[in-house]
């Protein structure tokens, strides 16, 4: 801090270790109490044994809702994007009336409680079933709507913080020396917006994977996702258990972040998040 | 030719409005039908179900404790993560990526994973108590589930890191230079933070409490597995009306009103911060 005192100094710095462990330590805790051991459903950190115990006893449940998240969020994170690249593209550089009010409506869904999308997704589905007979709820496309729908409008936040980076200049003057439409979007735009992608990409798998009542509300027997199991099992039929998986799970979005952090650097990871949530 | 991008908004627009107008008609129009038990509603449209929520006692404690829980963390929020924020934008250490990185890998974390450790530590006989029981004398350990501070604590988790984020990214966007220009010209820090800093950074303060004010009235996950049955806020009270109770229609009613009232204070802000943005245009020309 410019010219601050030592004391400052010192003050600024502990507030900040209190802050960051306040943050931290819910994660560190999850995983030093799931290497605890014994017969009893007994949870305590630290440990009273150390054991991999409860990483052998999975139940089979939690690795499948793992695999339904894992799947479910790659495809909302495609489905997302293949929204989202074409609205952040006509948001950033389009000039058409209604441009204003489009990008109203299609952050619209950042503003409803998630409880509310699930509710109305839900009588939706509840609507169209009875109509034509074609049931959504607790089938995993009904749950993929729900999520894209949900994500998109961060996926467009992404896009559109990269995108305005960037002066439509370079594409133009790609188009001036003769490429075609197709050649200037793959060979300038999409390299130029690739951070965006990554970024977009991520924040949608995030919310699909992390959230619970719109899975509640749509989900069924067989799409469970992961959120929901642990959220279900921590209500019902607590078991140790679930701090194995929600330490693996931990892991492997740690591994994740920290690679694609080195992918587009944590500028880009911030500037496209910050402001949208 | 100019490239015509207009069009591409097309696909989105369709997608994402088919979905938005259609679920919230629906929703909306069970909202007035009145319910018959097992989700299943009878055929007049009334008015009953609003009736009873801004009547019923408990309904209405429900909303009043949600605004109120709302309210608690966005103060809290602004509070503990305006410092952070000035602090992580200020700071020159090459310390400070990892220390926004960290930020954004607990931002992120599934909300189930943290609340998961949250309940351990709080626990009876968790760390935290077991720090205040044995190592400071306490007499009973402290009660974290089913309380309002323990349902606060859990929301602010879930917050903080964004507030901190948001923050951090309006606090960067005013130079250094002009703090430095008024100290040189003898003002003090304090008068410096109150009469620089603090005016410069009000719009986006307010961008901030509004992101962690509908987070926070819509906050399910840690309201309802902290909560746990006892403390009852609207997102929880809507599950439950519809899992447990099955009355739809009902619900959609809670739901609406949740609805009202997060959209009502979205606008207000919106004109709040037009207004604070002409009254800075004017106060510059």
């Amino acid at each position: 801090m410019s010219g601050g005192g030592r004391i400052g100094r010192v003050a600024a710095g502990a507030f900040l270790a209190a802050l960051y462990l306040f943050l931290f330590a819910p994660l560190l805790v999850v995983a030093g109490a799931s290497l605890g051991g014994g017969d009893r459903p007994y949870v305590r950190f630290p440990p009273d044994t150390w054991s991999l115990e409860w990483y052998r006893r999975m139940p089979p449940g939690y690795l499948e809702s793992l695999q339904v998240s894992a799947l479910l969020a790659a495809a909302t994170a495609v489905a997302a994007l293949f929204l989202a690249v074409p609205a952040a593209l006509a948001l950033v550089r389009g000039r058409f009336p209604g441009r204003r009010l489009a990008g109203v409506m299609l952050r619209a869904p950042l503003q409803i409680p998630y409880v509310v999308t699930g509710i109305a997704f839900l009588q939706t589905y509840y609507l169209v079933g009875g109509a034509v007979g074609l049931n959504l709820r607790g089938h995993p496309v009904g749950l993929l709507l729900g999520h894209v729908f949900l994500a998109t409008p961060y996926a467009i936040g992404a896009l559109v913080a990269v995108l305005e980076r960037f002066p439509p200049r370079l594409e133009e003057a790609a188009q001036g020396l003769g490429a075609s439409g197709w050649r200037v979007f793959r060979r300038v735009t999409l390299p130029l917006i690739a951070p965006g992608i990554y970024a977009g990409g991520l924040y949608a798998f995030i919310v699909s994977f992390g959230e619970v009542p719109v899975a509640l509300f749509l989900g069924g027997p067989g799409v469970t996702t992961f959120p929901v199991q642990v959220f279900a099992a921590m209500q019902f039929d607590f078991s140790p258990s679930l701090l194995a998986i929600s330490t693996l799970t931990l892991i492997v979005s740690l591994v994740l972040l920290l690679a694609l952090q080195r992918l587009i650097g944590i500028d880009t990871l911030l500037r496209a998040g910050g402001g949208r949530r | 030719m100019r490239l015509r991008w207009g069009w591409f908004i097309l696909p989105s627009l369709v997608v994402s409005g088919v979905l938005l107008f259609l679920s919230q008609a629906v929703f909306l129009r069970v909202s007035f039908f009145r319910d018959r038990g097992f989700g299943r509603v009878e055929a007049d449209l009334t008015l009953a179900n609003y009736v009873r929520v801004l009547t019923d006692p408990f309904y209405l404690r429900s909303l009043l404790l949600t605004a109120e829980v709302a309210l608690i963390v966005v103060a809290v929020s602004l509070l503990l993560g305006y410092p952070a924020a000035y602090i992580l934008a200020r700071m020159r250490s090459r310390w400070a990526p990892a220390l926004l990185a960290g930020l954004v890998v607990t931002a992120l974390v599934a909300e189930v994973i943290k609340v998961l450790g949250l309940i351990v530590i709080f626990s009876a006989d968790g760390p935290l108590n077991r720090f205040l029981v044995d190592g400071l004398g306490l007499a009973a350990p402290v009660r974290f589930l089913g309380t309002m501070h323990g349902v606060v604590i859990g929301l602010l988790h879930f917050t903080l890191g964004f507030v901190v984020l948001l923050l951090f990214a309006v606090i960067q966007t005013i130079p250094r230079s002009l703090e430095e220009a008024a100290q040189g010209m003898g003002a003090g820090r304090l008068r410096v933070f109150w009469r620089v800093v603090l005016p410069l950074s009000l719009p986006g303060i307010l961008v901030a409490a509004l992101v962690v004010f509908n987070l926070a009235m819509g906050a399910f996950t840690a309201a309802a597995l902290v909560g746990g049955g006892r403390f009852l806020t609207l997102p929880v009270l809507i599950e439950r009306t519809l899992i447990l109770e099955t009355k739809y229609a009902m619900a959609a009613a809670l739901s609406a009103v949740l609805l009202a009232v997060v959209m009502l204070v979205n606008a207000l802000a919106a004109t709040l911060l037009a207004r604070s943005r002409l009254a800075r245009l004017q106060g510059v020309a």
